[in-house]
């Protein structure tokens, strides 16, 4: 039985954080679902966009974070229970209408899921999205394991249409990725039926419109619901404390790093002489139950990540009840007794309670430390972060480099948000040369592109994904266009959001849900601005070449080649390969070719090996996605590809 | 004598702005390539020894030895260098016409060769627009399409390793002197390997300079349709301007602006009349029309004699103060390069890790700067 449709209460399911937060939901009775994919968040909604046709539900991929949370605030503002999911940066995108939402109110209970990644694992930056909460005064809650993922995503609904906010609910990739066995609880049988009521008095959150205005008024109405959510966290289930009751350290904790504090305890031992108070709503702070705790220890350790957020807001409380509780020692983050970025983990909390409780601890013998470390840098195989075989972004950037190193200007991308990022790395012949936020390798091109004036002659290109040219290009190549700026963007289309995973964008003609949407076109947009546009097979190595340095000397404002490839892991060309590829052992000549292995030097496709024997290039069979694109790089012809009839 | 590999070619000459683009490098290997006239490295390869170090004209040469193996004559011995006659010449009555730079020697002894498979392949370097373009010419008819001076460098030689690889083995070959310089060194480092010499026939243009084909664009792009040039031309002093004939008439531009266009690598070469030639070609100043014509060789000097036996050239004894303004001119030219090598610390320079530019013994030093 599937767990998003069983109606069987009780029963226990070994869930991912991120399917328990999608079973929470449904519980809760969600209407509309909408995100933009980001990992470690993206499961929630393709869970439930796997059930949308069952539940009666609506489940969109939206264009950007922001669009995916005004679609989401639309169905609460109608009545319906609604969410919205996004990694931690995609909050900084959505946060202008938060920041307004957090003013006008919600109706139907809306919850935020932001899934933060802590040590960037899938990631370009370390967002920390607990804050925008406090900054937008919002109420937030965090669980700390698999349970409560579903019960107080379930929660948290009632909650926001108990304060009339949206909610947001905090994750970490430890929490969304990681399993755990979950009990589940009853499905609704609902009927919902979606009405916009805005008819009644311009000051009515209820019944009027849904705006922002009277400021001061509403302003005041949501520090209102700030204090009516302290007041119900100070009771809150979700609020949970382990140990003796005079403990020599107290640890406060939220989320994943809740697993790692009892894990560490655990392994030191140290139950009777260490406390965990472990916070599920983390703002506003419920202090009358943080005074109670700060009372019986006089010292504390913060663990959380990936600021500390806890730590300063804990401190500041505390310093309002210094009269009452006294002088109180503060560890964490802030004093160095945890490390201040990076992802924790049970070993380094367990080093940081050694540290202050004087513990002495080994996680393992000191020799075989040293053994394990020795056999890890000598027989483990040395592994490339590199693309994937027959993947369209090394046909793409290869051409891209040569381009640019025959224009001999100094030329340079400017990079975007997929598996194209790679491209600062020799896997992209490292072609790229600035990685920001989704969108903002097109913007710092528009910038660029302007400097011409100041003599800077070197050609200005930027690229993007398809999904990330809807998402947040299309602003910034308005803009180039509009200001005549000197680039050239290359969209690597490759028919899909293919870094989280597939998802469905703008682009493509099927939903979210599978069913059938018309697909925006790229090059007519595209054209629309003015833009002269190209479009290549990236395969086509000699052809794209061709093609890219005419549009590069050409000059002449903002430019687009489109370079279209399928991407090799996609469902439509996985195991189907185009050409049989081989390497006539007569033609290569090895170590004795003047080539010195350019094929598995620099264009090391995984598929293709240096044959350590032989000294000649092989492909590897079982890898190789019959791309044919190492044909056209060796020179002496050696690398043959034969069409695969179809 | 130590042979490098393009790790260095990169830092003696792509990084130093030596490179004259004569295209010896190309088509030798995955990773240089020649476009618009500039040499691009795509990415860096560890070979510590190459023939695109071997073959480079502006890469550790050594003009004693390559004087010695071509014309086996110590080096620099007079102006315009080792020479068996010296004429002024024309195409004659049997030669294709065209529109020539002068006379119409050059394409004249080239059609001749291929007529009677003296060669099988004529590497020449075409047209279009501005950007010259290197050509495998294998029908008489089609040679004079590749006439007149380009004044842009070209890379003529990546042509020259293409007609090996398609299997000819009887190839002439026309260039500046840099690029008949590297066709030396190509030959030399034939025979070291043990390969048959796949030059049949040089013939060299006389050349004071050329222009950086990027920057002469730049240049006249704004002021001419580049796509319609059909001949350019440097008359005699004291005229001081390059004139561009097009569709839509006559442009001219100071020379004094063109100058800006000579690459920094034509004020280190020792060679106007292109030394290392079988035959070389250049205009006969006060006569237009004609070209001075200097035979270097004995299989050169058998084309000349042939070609005119055969209606394709005309000759007629060249001035004797032509040859003596020629010669005084060459003399300065190398007098001047060698000069600013050894001052520039290119010419042999003495101990560390520094490679040279060129490669002279201390006497032919001392001869030269005399």
């Amino acid at each position: 039985m599937n767990y998003l449709k069983c109606r069987k209460p009780g029963e226990e399911f070994l869930l991912m954080g991120n399917d328990a937060i999608a079973r929470g939901a449904l519980e809760a009775g969600v209407s509309v679902a909408a995100g933009y994919p980001g990992t470690p968040s993206s499961e929630i909604v393709e869970n439930l966009a796997k059930i949308a046709g069952d539940m009666e539900m609506y489940v969109e991929w939206s264009v950007n974070e922001k669009v995916a949370m005004e679609v989401a605030a639309a169905a609460s503002f109608a009545g319906l229970r609604s969410l919205c999911t996004m990694k931690q940066n995609g909050v900084n995108v959505a946060s202008d209408f938060l920041l307004h939402l957090g003013i006008s109110g919600v109706r139907g209970g809306m919850v935020v899921i932001p899934c933060d990644d802590p040590g960037a694992l899938s990631s370009i930056n370390e967002g920390e999205s607990r804050h925008f909460a406090r900054l937008l005064e919002l109420p937030l809650i965090e669980p700390g394991d698999f349970q409560e993922a579903l019960e107080m995503t379930r929660w948290a609904f009632d909650l926001s249409e108990e304060l009339r906010s949206v909610v947001m609910l905090r994750s970490v990739t430890r929490l969304s990725h990681a399993s755990g066995n979950v009990r589940i609880g009853p499905l609704p049988d609902l009927k919902r039926r979606a009405r916009f009521v805005y008819d009644g008095s311009l000051i009515d959150p209820l019944t009027g419109p849904v705006i922002t205005m009277p400021v001061a008024i509403r302003h005041k109405g949501q520090q209102e619901k700030i204090k009516r959510a302290e007041a119900i966290f100070e009771n809150s289930p979700f609020n949970t404390y382990e140990g003796p009751e005079q403990p020599e350290l107290l640890i406060i904790t939220s989320s994943a790093c809740t697993l790692y504090s009892r894990e560490a305890v655990h392994e030191l031992g140290l139950r009777d002489r260490v406390g965990i108070l472990k916070l599920g709503t983390t703002w506003p702070l419920p202090k009358r139950l943080l005074k109670k705790h700060l009372s019986t220890t006089g010292r504390i350790l913060f663990v959380e990540e990936v600021l500390p957020f806890l730590e300063e807001n804990i401190k500041a409380a505390a310093a309002d009840m210094m009269g009452e509780i006294g002088l109180r020692e503060f560890h964490g983050k802030v004093d160095g007794t945890l490390p201040g970025s990076g992802e924790l983990n049970p070993d380094l909390v367990i080093e940081a309670i050694a540290k202050l409780t004087g513990t002495v601890y080994h996680a393992v013998p000191e020799e075989y430390a040293r053994k394990g470390q020795i056999l890890s840098f000598t027989t483990a195989p040395g592994r490339d972060l590199t693309f994937c075989p027959g993947c369209p972004h090394r046909a793409s950037f290869w051409d891209i480099h040569n381009v640019l190193e025959l224009d001999g200007r100094q030329g340079f991308v400017c990079g975007d948000i997929g598996c194209y990022t790679m491209a600062i790395l020799p896997c992209g012949f490292s072609t790229l040369k600035t990685s920001h936020s989704m969108g903002s390798g097109s913007g710092l091109a528009s910038g660029f592109g302007q400097l011409g004036r100041f003599g800077m002659d070197q050609p200005v290109l930027s690229v993007s994904g398809d999904s990330t040219f809807f998402h947040a290009v299309i602003p910034a190549m308005v803009n180039a266009a509009h200001h005549k700026s000197d680039i050239i963007l290359v969209l690597l289309d490759n028919a899909g959001t293919a870094m989280t995973g597939f998802q469905s964008h703008p682009g493509l003609a099927v939903n979210a849900q599978g069913d059938p949407v018309p697909a925006v076109d790229i090059e007519a947009i595209c054209r629309a601005l003015g833009a002269h546009v190209e479009t290549s097979d990236p395969f086509d190595v000699e052809g794209t070449e061709k093609k890219f340095l005419e549009l590069i000397e050409g000059g002449g404002g903002a430019r687009v080649m489109i370079l279209r490839q399928t991407c090799a892991l996609s469902p439509e060309r996985k195991g189907k390969k185009r050409y049989e590829v081989r390497v006539d052992e007569e033609k290569c000549l090895g170590d004795s070719c003047g080539c010195d292995r350019i094929c598995t030097r620099i264009f090391r496709c995984p598929a293709l090996v240096w044959d350590k024997e032989k000294r000649k290039a092989r492909i590897d069979e079982v890898l190789c996605a019959g791309c044919g694109v190492c044909a056209s790089v060796c020179r002496n012809n050696a690398i043959v590809k034969e069409e695969v009839a179809r | 004598m130590k042979n490098y590999g393009s790790v260095q070619l990169k830092e003696d000459v792509l990084d130093r702005g030596l490179c004259i683009g004569c295209g010896a490098c190309i088509s030798l290997c995955p990773y240089l390539r020649t476009h618009r006239g500039r040499t691009a490295m795509l990415f860096p390869c560890t070979q510590e020894s190459g023939r695109c170090y071997a073959f480079c004209p502006k890469a550790g040469v050594d003009l004693d030895a390559v004087s010695g193996f071509i014309h086996g004559r110590p080096y620099g011995e007079s102006g315009v260098g080792p020479h068996l006659s010296v004429h002024a010449s024309r195409a004659g009555d049997r030669a294709p016409g065209s529109v020539f730079q002068s006379g119409g020697t050059v394409s004249a002894l080239v059609a001749f060769m291929l007529e009677r498979g003296i060669i099988d392949a004529a590497i020449l370097t075409g047209r279009t627009g501005l950007l010259p373009e290197p050509r495998i010419v294998t029908d008489p008819g089609e040679v004079a399409s590749c006439a007149t001076s380009k004044y842009a460098a070209a890379p003529t030689l990546s042509a020259l390793q293409e007609a090996r690889d398609a299997g000819f083995r009887k190839i002439g070959l026309v260039g500046t002197p840099c690029q008949i310089l590297a066709s030396a060194q190509i030959r030399m480092h034939a025979e070291s390997e043990g390969l048959p010499d796949p030059i049949a026939m040089t013939i060299g243009l006389f050349c004071t300079w050329a222009l950086d084909f990027r920057k002469l664009e730049s240049i006249l792009k704004e002021r001419t349709d580049i796509a319609a040039i059909d001949k350019i031309d440097i008359p005699p002093p004291p005229a001081e301007v390059m004139e561009i004939y097009g569709k839509g008439g006559t442009l001219t531009v100071p020379l004094g602006e063109i100058r800006t266009a000579i690459p920094a690598a034509c004020a280190y070469c020792t060679d106007m009349t292109a030394e290392f030639a079988d035959v070389s070609v250049g205009m006969l100043e006060g006569t237009p029309g004609m070209n001075t014509l200097i035979v270097r060789t004995s299989r050169g000097d058998a084309l000349v004699r042939d070609a005119a036996a055969g209606g394709f050239l005309k000759t007629e004894p060249c001035p004797a103060g032509a040859i003596q303004e020629l010669e005084g001119a060459a003399e300065q030219k190398r007098k001047r390069a060698t000069a600013k090598a050894s001052e520039d610390g290119l010419m042999n320079p003495a101990g560390g890790e520094r490679r040279p530019h060129i490669r002279l013994a201390a006497e032919t030093q001392a001869r030269i700067l005399s």
